[in-house]
């Protein structure tokens, strides 16, 4: 029997896992990382199939990945099966809870979008009222931001947009494309910033932690890892009440066992890591572990054509690229029916048009696309959602999981500053595309369900009072100093932005907190 | 190769174990003349047993056989739709999807088959929309022009089909019934063909060498109980309802993280 007791146990290894391992190890710290999944081997579990060969011709499994709308039947076994690890929700406010358990976790698919929070975020209450403000400002996440972005080589250009904070860019200078200038101007009329967008180049095109942080934590020798293992619960110590013993299970086997140690630090994504507490029933003297569940309104948005791309013109200084609009509401003016703000993507499309895009069929319909290929345009929000107590997760007493460890129950939705947002977003860029020239195809007021985003965030938020909040300024549990949360649940706020940067940013910041207390045995 | 190494171990001792095993049950094995003197004694005879099942695997070479989807040679047993739903669903393929320019048209991409194998194979919301779609289509066609549906002109099709024609953006289709279930059928219908073999070896010939290629994953080291705890968990429990749940070709890949 091992009776060993790690220096570090870290629970998951996407971005925030990967990232507290490669710099509590380059610290010479030995951690032992645990992960839900197995290794994914590229080499080995994939082969490049045509589409008719599927079971379901490119359908996926009927009634399979319900809530997963980014699946499709090439990538559908890399995504958690609900009914293997269920969760409940009211059936009139359904939630979306898009979840990878493979070694890496969501770090290996993801958008790219790279983004720092702004102050406008970061200190929102003080901005409009609403809310509370981190405990942090730009100013302290800043130089760990430039780190990270380093590491992930973040391709962009310096607007100089305080809601659209600069980083350490790998420079983007590249032209906009002829339609691409003709939405810059029409925003310019509207006072509508539009900016080049900013995302990981990565390494060989992948940007995730197996790639960019969890190598240079196996370099130093000082990371183990066990994959396919499902934490079940956390204990203490009666005596010191510290965080001492992981209990975990085998996920093909079953078997249960446990590790002590003498650090934890979770990083298995928002709801995973609340659902173990939650079901640990440690770290929530403050009463509001759970609750403040946030992510991102996605999926209102228009899609357009640029006419004079059509019946074979769209030549790559016309079409082609993206762009961004930062956001611009409740800046300096206040907008009439929310607070906070949006952005939209922009995307123009030099390929194919999607056939929904026009009620027609048949011949003419094929008329339609061959005429149209090349000249589409589109635009979608990412919105703000507001941290609300009440939208928040539980324990479902009545559900459990393959490994018969309570499910979560998700309880939250939109309300009018939401769909207020996504009128405004698809009116303004209705309003600027046809500024531009282009013609609208067709839009969509309605945002997609909560969790769409796969941007899940808060319910363990961070803050300086422990009665109103789970974790201090460092990721670290106000109850159980040697208990670190270093994934989204920490956010207070979310902002419109990809929160990828900003929870490496905040891990890594985290992190080095925690090597440093344990150098002064303080932890 | 050490590992190889290792289990050609294991496999022979499982042999000899077997082989020991099988001793018991075995013929006597054949008398053999006595020692000369002054010679080493034979080695003991090794009674015949079992061949180890797994024996050769190790250094086997992948078969190279060239393999068909089943839709190159066969049909497919559709049984899902009655007679009836099932002509209504044909003259929707040949009406919003025929052939054009080369391309097989949903017809003689077998779509009308497909679909009956996956609507009988959906949740439940889907089947009903698709079955009630069907039914109100073929009575409205006799109601307005007192034929059924499957028979209808190509003009009289188009009035019933034409006035619920939506434009509308990926996971948002419309939310009226009856548009609901001529755009989702509509798409379904150009889904089935566009992934089709029929369509992808015309495409393949037009120098469309990647149309319809991607990476395919596999289950990653799939719970070996997976299908057990998801058998029991279906059973009872019905699916929520979705837009959509085809690939479409055409449509932008679905961001979101």
């Amino acid at each position: 029997m091992a009776e060993e007791t790690v220096d570090v146990l870290i629970i998951g290894s996407g971005h925030s896992g990967g990232m507290a391992a490669k710099i509590l190890t380059e610290k010479g710290i030995s951690s032992l990382m645990l992960n839900a999944g197995p290794v994914a081997d590229v080499h080995k579990d994939t082969e490049v199939k045509p589409v008719y060969a599927l079971p379901f011709r490119g359908f996926k499994n009927p009634g399979i990945l319900p809530h997963v709308f980014q699946s499709d039947e090439f990538n559908a076994n890399t995504w958690v099966d609900e009914k293997e690890n269920p969760y409940t929700y009211d059936p009139q406010h359904p939630y979306n809870w898009v979840r990878v358990r493979l070694f890496g976790g969501r770090s290996l698919f993801w958008s790219r979008q790279s983004f720092r929070l702004s102050d406008y975020e970061l200190k929102g209450k003080s901005h409009d009222g609403y809310g509370d403000d981190w405990p942090i400002a730009l100013a302290d996440l800043a130089p760990y931001y430039s780190r990270v972005e380093a590491i992930f080589r973040v391709s962009g250009h310096a607007d100089g947009l305080p809601q659209y904070p600069d980083g350490n860019f790998v420079p983007d200078d590249s032209p906009w494309s002829g339609c691409m200038q003709r939405f810059v101007a029409a925003g310019k009329g509207m006072g509508v910033p539009v900016c080049k967008p900013r995302s990981s180049l990565g390494v060989d095109g992948l940007a995730s932690s197996v790639n960019l942080l969890l190598p240079d934590a196996v370099a130093t020798g000082k990371l183990r890892a066990i994959p396919n293992v499902v934490v079940r619960e956390l204990s203490v110590d009666k005596n010191t009440g510290l965080v001492n013993e992981a209990h975990f299970v085998d996920r093909l086997s079953r078997r249960e066992m446990s590790v002590k140690a003498r650090v934890v630090v979770l990083a298995a994504g928002t709801l995973e890591s609340t659902r173990l507490l939650l079901n640990s029933k440690l770290a929530n003297s403050s009463g509001v572990m759970g609750h403040y569940l946030i992510d991102q309104i996605y999926g209102a948005g228009i899609a357009c054509s640029v006419p004079e791309a059509r019946d074979g013109k769209g030549a790559p200084d016309l079409m082609g690229g993206g762009g961004l609009v930062p956001r611009f509401r409740n800046i300096d003016t206040k907008a009439k029916d929310f607070i906070r703000g949006y952005a939209l993507n922009l995307y123009s499309n030099p390929h194919g048009m999607d056939p929904r895009h026009f009620a027609a069929y048949g011949e003419e319909l094929q008329t339609k696309l061959d005429s149209y290929h090349g000249s589409g345009f589109s635009a979608g929000i990412m919105g703000e959602v507001l941290a609300r107590y009440e939208n928040h997760v539980s324990i479902d007493k009545t559900v459990v999981d393959a490994w018969d460890i309570p499910a979560l129950h998700v309880e939250t939705k939109y309300t009018d500053n939401e769909f207020n947002m996504a009128r405004d977003a698809v009116d303004t860029a209705v309003a600027m595309a046809e500024a531009a020239g282009f013609e609208v195809l067709t839009k969509n007021y309605d945002p997609n369900p909560p969790g769409y985003s796969i941007h899940e965030l808060g319910t363990c938020r961070m803050g300086d009072d422990p009665k109103t909040s789970v974790l201090n300024k460092w990721n670290q549990s106000h109850d159980i100093k040697n208990l670190f949360v270093v994934d989204g649940s920490a956010f207070v706020s979310g902002g419109w932005q990809n929160p990828t940067m900003t929870i490496l940013s905040l891990a890594m910041r985290s992190s080095e907190y925690l090597a440093e207390q344990m150098r002064q045995g303080n932890v | 190769m050490r590992r190889r190494d290792f289990v050609k171990g294991i496999l022979a001792a499982s042999a000899s174990a077997r082989a020991l095993a099988a001793q018991q049950v075995a013929p006597a094995a054949p008398l053999t003349p006595p020692a000369a003197p002054h010679t080493l004694p034979p080695a003991t005879p090794v009674a015949a047993g079992p061949t180890p099942w797994m024996q050769g695997l190790m250094e086997v070479k992948p078969l190279e056989l060239s393999t068909l989807v089943p839709d190159a040679v066969a049909q497919t047993d559709a049984h899902f739709f009655n007679p009836q739903q099932t002509a209504t669903l044909e003259r929707l393929c040949a009406l919003l999807m025929p052939a054009l320019k080369g391309y097989p048209g949903a017809l003689e991409a077998g779509a009308p088959e497909f679909l009956d194998f996956l609507i009988g194979v959906s949740p439940r919301d889907r089947k009903q929309m698709y079955q009630t779609g069907l039914d109100w289509l073929d009575e409205e066609s006799r109601h307005k022009f007192l034929v059924v549906f499957a028979k209808t002109t190509d003009l009289q099709a188009d009035a019933l089909i034409r006035p619920w024609l939506r434009p509308w953006m990926t996971d948002h289709p419309p939310t009226e019934r009856r548009a609901r279930f001529i755009n989702l059928v509509h798409t379904d219908i150009r889904t089935a063909t566009t992934n089709s073999q029929a369509w992808s070896e015309v495409a393949q010939a037009a120098g469309r060498t990647s149309a319809g290629l991607d990476l395919y994953w596999y289950p990653v080291d799939p719970d070996i109980h997976r299908a057990t705890r998801a058998q029991m968990q279906s059973q009872g429990q019905g699916q929520p309802a979705l837009g959509q749940v085809g690939r479409d070709q055409n449509a932008p890949r679905k961001r979101g993280i």
